[in-house]
């Protein structure tokens, strides 16, 4: 049975045997290629098909998947989901009503030239084989890794007041990578690391010649690092490029505004967060040259859609203004619970997960700099690219991160290479050290595939995009 | 989802398969109960019917894995599958050999079922929600069956199929917090609440004035769960041969003699702790133990079949991933009432968290500790501690550093639910370590 037919015929039976009933299908076909030196490491693909049932009782919210897509399989699924819907309401967190799930209509399909229906496996594989081959460009690099997930994504949802809306993506993550060794000392560089490179497209990705320029720096660079200086320990300016500061926005701003960490449902896994409910419209975060947005209007960045997963439109909103905190990532649920405001931001990993808040597209506005006005300014410091290591802690306020590549700066000139580039500091300091930012035009979007939270947990895509960055005083070390 | 929905689609789908084609096929299943508590009430309830297998198509030493979630209506599945192979056969001539390609051959037929005991799902939100009701609880309740299978063209039948339920969860006093995990094989309401009073009381040793600890090396005790996280972390390539080979290998240099860890240390893939299946994804039953590392010495790298046909060495039957299915760290000679005394004046960890390689080559980790930590001076607590950030490297952790491992030993069952649910568990002791290096 065709999985459109099954969701109409399906919850006309049920969506009337409860406060509110939803259901919402996902469709979802990966094919996940690596090639190694020039030969297939992995070629795989996964369809992921499943349904996910919404019940309301006296108020809460409870859930039921399965991937038994049949009358059997969903009569089951709505039994057991509603036995513990009956069981959890009795001593429910929050009593929700049904505005919190809006009946919101409408499609979206994310912006593509070539849909990915469109190329096939074995021309993938020949793009990842070329790439591959050109990354190994000498006996030193022992390992060249080209990867590719290639995702088709359908969602459809329809509620008992009135939703209907349907969301097809199309999304590429694509890494170049080229591991050099030489005695002890072995390096690895990539693109944009491990796998920012990230973007909702279609296959006119795949750019050939685009790519196999990208390898040759790769591959020179990890070369290069084979006989680079350690980056040095000191205090010093650091400016941090835009496949850096993806996973400083993530982390230290991102994480920590999510309302439902602050309202303490991640305290037992991913943590709680240092914001609290009171700081929203009055907390420095950081310098007043920092503008921070939600937006998942943008095209192309990894997490944009139309509706989040509970029909909430999504709109452009600022989370950071002038360096001011002025809103949180909170869903409908979590705006009701706190009495806060938030965004529409209620998403879940796929068919077998409920909702839970999540970043989509966080994004740090441009500045007035151009690189080269910026590395100027800095008399001595060190730009770090392209990020490797990660750690913080529950609260997201100590951190320490490290990337592939570095390059010291001297008297306002980029000078020698470095290699193992770390640093660490205190969320609140660390944006308040802001001292410049790139223009507009410098600005490079990236993401992740893989932001992991909620129990059971969850593992989702963001986008995040940003200028060249520029903080005083940061504690740099090296490997 | 039972043995017998798996025998019927094997059957037919192999009756398809061509002289020179050989197929594999592996399952996750899993219906499961999730529920999950803040404030000790329950924030979301989630039943899931999950049923992933994946059909590991060959020919012509080329491979291709394709997974799909069976909707046990065998006429859909068996048509998915069909039109799954038909597409591998346009793909797969389009490429290359694949060097690790591995035989397929038959690794024999098993079944194992293991039961537990445990309260009615409906019942499970009263349980909690009321033991914790003076508490304010965060956590998750997973409990329900989890399926594995293994099967093959050539014969081949492994199946394995374990209820169980575990709960993960935290209590909090504003934002001092202390840990607590109850899983059993037969839920017991008194052992379950004689668990909780041990929480509730190790939150009530928080409420002594929080000391700040500023950054330096300090002597520290590990706690199991705290050393199981750093277990945890190496589970990350660098076990693996293939990472070896492959230039991500934290443990280089202990391969090449460089360097040494303590001789204290022995860490072993153990499946006799009978939490995890027997046989890999491919169907392979590995010894019931494999010495990794023996008193400070690499004895052997976790080595997929795979790995081994690529880079031409011996097999000890790893997963792909190469990461351990039920490691365990033998225990030291520390009695856990001497623990405080011989801790002295350092930092009684109960937890750590968000761990990562800081420098994969050096084997060089940080992380946070997490929970109820304690500043110790002369064998008494002092009072919980403001969290530190810790950069060290595993060749200091259980090399240098290391006085000792206690004498008991905790088993923790896998807790991780990232898109499904995962199983396995390990076994490791505390651990007392000199000059651990704090940095934040």
């Amino acid at each position: 049975m065709q999985t459109e037919n099954i969701l109409d015929t399906e919850f006309k039976k049920y969506k009337s045997s409860a406060d509110f009933v939803a259901f919402k299908t996902i469709h979802e076909h990966t094919r996940d290629l690596s090639v190694r030196n020039g030969k297939p490491d992995d070629i795989s693909s996964f369809d992921d098909q499943g349904l996910l049932i919404e019940i309301m009782r006296d108020g809460h919210i409870g859930y039921g998947a399965t991937c038994e897509m049949t009358s059997d399989g969903i009569k089951s699924a709505f039994s057991k989901a509603l036995q513990m819907t009956e069981a959890s309401q009795k001593k429910s967190v929050h009593k929700f009503t049904d505005h919190i799930r809006p009946p919101s209509r409408g499609e979206f399909i994310s912006a593509r030239q070539k849909p990915l229906d469109q190329i096939s496996t074995a021309e993938i594989y020949d793009f990842l084989k070329k790439t591959s081959q050109k990354l190994k460009s000498s006996d030193q690099i022992i390992t060249a890794a080209s990867d590719a997930m290639v995702i088709e994504c359908d969602q459809r949802y329809l509620s008992s007041n009135g939703a209907d809306f349907h969301q097809n993506f199309n999304i590429i993550v694509n890494s170049l990578s080229s591991t050099a060794q030489s005695g002890s000392e072995t390096q690895t560089r990539s693109l944009h690391g491990g796998r920012g490179n990230c973007l909702q497209i279609g296959a006119e990705h795949f750019n050939l010649d685009v790519a196999l320029r990208d390898c040759e720096t790769i591959s020179h660079e990890a070369i290069e690092l084979l006989s680079a200086e350690n980056c040095p320990t000191e205090t010093c300016d650091l400016i941090l490029a835009p496949d850096q500061m993806l996973l400083q926005i993530h982390e230290s701003i991102g994480h920590p505004l999510e309302l439902d960490r602050i309202l303490g449902d991640e305290r037992n896994f991913a943590g709680w967060s240092f914001v609290q409910p009171a700081d929203f419209g009055k907390l420095q975060y950081g310098h007043p040259m920092m503008n921070v947005i939600f937006d998942p209007t943008v095209s192309n960045e990894m997490a944009s859609f139309k509706f989040d997963e509970i029909g909430n439109p999504a709109e452009k909103k600022y989370l950071i203004q002038n360096g001011i905190l002025k809103a949180g990532l909170g869903s409908l649920e979590s705006q009701a619970r706190s009495g806060l405001s938030g965004v529409a931001n209620a998403r879940s990993s796929s068919w077998n997960r409920a909702p839970i808040d999540r970043m989509a597209n966080i994004n740090l506005e441009g500045g007035d700099l151009t690189l080269e006005e910026m590395i100027s300014k800095v008399s001595r410091g060190v730009i770090m690219f392209a990020n490797r290591s990660w750690s913080i802690d529950d609260y997201r306020r100590k951190f320490q991160f490290g990337c592939e590549y570095g390059k010291l700066i001297e008297n306002g000139k980029l000078t020698k290479t470095l290699k193992n580039p770390n640093y660490r500091s205190v969320t609140i300091p660390f944006w308040n050290s802001l001292a410049g930012l790139t223009k507009p035009n410098t600005v490079e979007t990236y993401g992740s595939p893989y932001c992991g939270k909620g129990e059971p947990s969850q593992i989702i895509r963001v986008g995040h995009s940003s200028p060249y960055a520029l903080f005083k005083n940061i504690e740099v070390f090296g490997g | 989802m039972d043995k017998s929905y798996l025998k019927k689609f094997s059957e037919n789908i192999f009756k398809q398969l061509t002289a020179d084609e050989d197929l594999g096929l592996f399952l996750h299943s899993e219906d499961s109960l999730f529920l999950r508590f803040n404030g000790s009430k329950v924030r979301q309830n989630t039943t899931v019917s999950q049923h992933e297998l994946t059909l590991t198509y060959q020919t012509n030493h080329k491979v291709i894995n394709m997974a799909f979630n069976l909707t046990l209506d065998l006429d859909s599945d068996l048509n998915t599958a069909t039109k799954k192979i038909a597409q591998a056969r346009i793909d797969l001539p389009l490429t290359d050999e694949s060097p690790k390609f591995v035989e397929m051959t038959n690794n024999g037929q098993s079944e194992t079922y293991k039961k537990i005991e445990r309260p009615q799902d409906s019942e499970i939100p009263k349980i909690i929600s009321d033991l914790f009701s003076d508490s304010d609880l965060a956590g998750l309740w997973c409990s329900g069956p989890l399926r594995r299978a293994s099967i093959n063209s050539k014969g081949q039948f492994h199946y394995f199929e374990s209820d169980y339920f575990f709960f993960d969860y935290s209590l909090y006093n504003g934002p001092k917090a202390a840990k607590g995990f109850y899983s059993d094989e037969i839920f017991n309401h008194d052992k379950f609440t004689a668990k909780a009073n041990d929480t509730k009381n190790k939150l009530s040793l928080l409420q002594k004035p929080t000391v700040s600890v500023p950054r330096g090396q300090y002597r520290v005790y590990l706690e199991p769960m705290a050393v199981a996280e750093i277990l945890g972390t190496m589970s990350w390539g660098a076990l693996s041969q293939a990472s070896y080979n492959q230039g991500r290998a934290p443990l280089k240099k202990l391969k090449e003699n460089e360097l040494s860890l303590s001789e204290k240390f022995t860490l072993l893939e153990n499946f006799n702790l009978g939490l995890s299946p027997l046989f890999n994804a491919i169907g392979e039953i590995s010894k019931p133990e494999i010495m990794l590392i023996q008193n400070g010495k690499l004895e052997n790298f976790l080595t997929s079949t795979a790995t081994a046909k690529e880079y031409t060495l011996i097999s000890n039957q790893a997963s792909s991933g190469e990461s351990p299915r039920s490691p365990e760290v033998r225990a030291g000679t520390l009695n856990q009432n001497e623990i405080l005394k011989k801790l002295g004046t350092g930092l009684y960890l109960s937890n750590l968290h968000y761990i990562n390689w800081s420098d994969l080559q050096t084997a060089r980790m940080t992380g946070m500790t997490r929970f109820a930590c304690f500043w110790v001076e002369n064998g008494e607590i002092v009072g919980p501690i403001n969290d530190l950030r810790f950069d060290e490297t595993i060749y200091k952790i259980f090399g240098e550093g290391l006085i000792d491992f206690s004498n008991e030993q905790e088993i923790f069952v896998d807790t991780s639910t990232y898109m499904k649910r995962s199983i396995g568990a390990l076994k490791v002791p505390g651990a007392l370590i000199e000059n651990f290096n704090f940095v934040l």
